[in-house]
């Protein structure tokens, strides 16, 4: 129970990390229309931004992992 | 002593092992390639693997030429070796057997060749100079300077290590339910065969996912981080003049 709760804290953490990504994504669509013909630059760039913004989360969700499945 | 007994029963973790396959699937790809290449008649068109490693081999040259420059030359085999292995091992969770990236060592001694590398350039290339980095602007910032210092090592690390253990855990997940799932609506079957049903098509989007997307982005961003990490401690005379010494060479 204890460490469930722990878990459920400590996932709350993707939180900004899912804000940073929004913003990622809303400048790059801003980017996008503004400039078509930078449409699949911009794409990759995005998938690299959106990947390393997630590194964040995934350091929470790791945490939450451990916590849940260590005894 | 040497302990024979513990080294024959391969008393050895399961990723480990998968993590030897992978390694001896690149040698065997390596010298296929390596035989190939030599026997190719270089004026004619190449097919197959061989198409693919060239193009593998340019593209890297380019990245590195781009991003460090010209004063480490023969950085892309480093960066090519990396980069295949990392998404073979990714990619390997898909036989069934444990990814090797799930194990901490792996990612870990994959950073630490990374901080490694990162230290002795910047102590190749500015003699010296490089203890400045630890009393960057005055000598108080010493301690903050040395825990600093391992941020990249961490943080390589455990984006590798925290994406894989989450695809991986979520994959479980996804299982085990869809396994207890499958077996309360077949349940008139026979026990063991009505658990098949639902998992195929849902766990094969989701591994698509997760081992060889997200084995794709993590490994360019891997490759990315260690390049510009790299890149930025040689000092920019020792580039112009290394690309100076190169042009007098070739005229």
């Amino acid at each position: 129970m204890n460490s469930a709760l722990a878990a459920a804290i400590a996932i709350l953490g993707v939180m900004p990390s899912a804000i940073g990504e929004g913003l990622v994504c809303a400048h790059i669509v801003d980017g996008m229309s503004r400039n078509p013909e930078m449409y699949s630059k911009l794409r990759t760039t995005m998938i690299i931004a959106c990947a390393l913004v997630e590194t964040t989360a995934i350091y929470s969700l790791l945490i939450s992992i451990l916590i849940l499945f260590t005894k | 002593m040497f302990d024979t007994e513990k080294l024959l029963s391969f008393d050895l973790p399961g990723e480990v092992i998968s993590s030897l396959i992978v390694m001896g699937i690149i040698v065997i790809l390596a010298i296929i390639v390596g035989i190939w290449a030599s026997c190719q008649n270089p004026l004619r068109r190449p097919r197959g693997l061989l198409l693919l490693a060239e193009i593998g081999v340019k593209y890297f040259d380019n990245f590195s030429a781009e991003l460090v420059g010209p004063a480490v030359p023969n950085f892309g085999g480093f960066l090519m070796g990396v980069a295949v292995y990392l998404f073979l091992s990714f990619i390997f969770g898909l036989t069934g057997l444990p990814s090797p990236v799930t194990y901490m060592a792996v990612p870990l001694s994959l950073g630490l060749t990374t901080f490694l590398l990162i230290h002795f350039t910047s102590a190749r290339f500015t003699k010296w100079r490089y203890f400045k980095r630890y009393v960057d602007p005055i000598p108080v910032f010493l301690p903050i300077n040395l825990i600093s210092m391992w941020a990249p090592l961490l943080s390589l690390t455990l984006r590798l290590f925290g994406n894989a253990v989450a695809g991986w855990a979520l994959l479980t997940i996804v299982e085990y339910a869809l396994r207890d799932l499958s077996a309360t609506i077949f349940s008139a079957m026979a026990s063991g065969w009505n658990e098949i049903f639902l998992a195929p098509i849902p766990l094969a989007i989701l591994h698509a996912y997760f081992d060889l997307f997200s084995g794709f982005i993590q490994t360019f961003v891997f490759i990315l981080l260690t390049t510009i990490f790299i890149g930025q401690e040689i000092p920019e005379e020792i580039t112009l003049s290394t690309m100076e010494r190169r042009k007098i060479k070739h005229e």
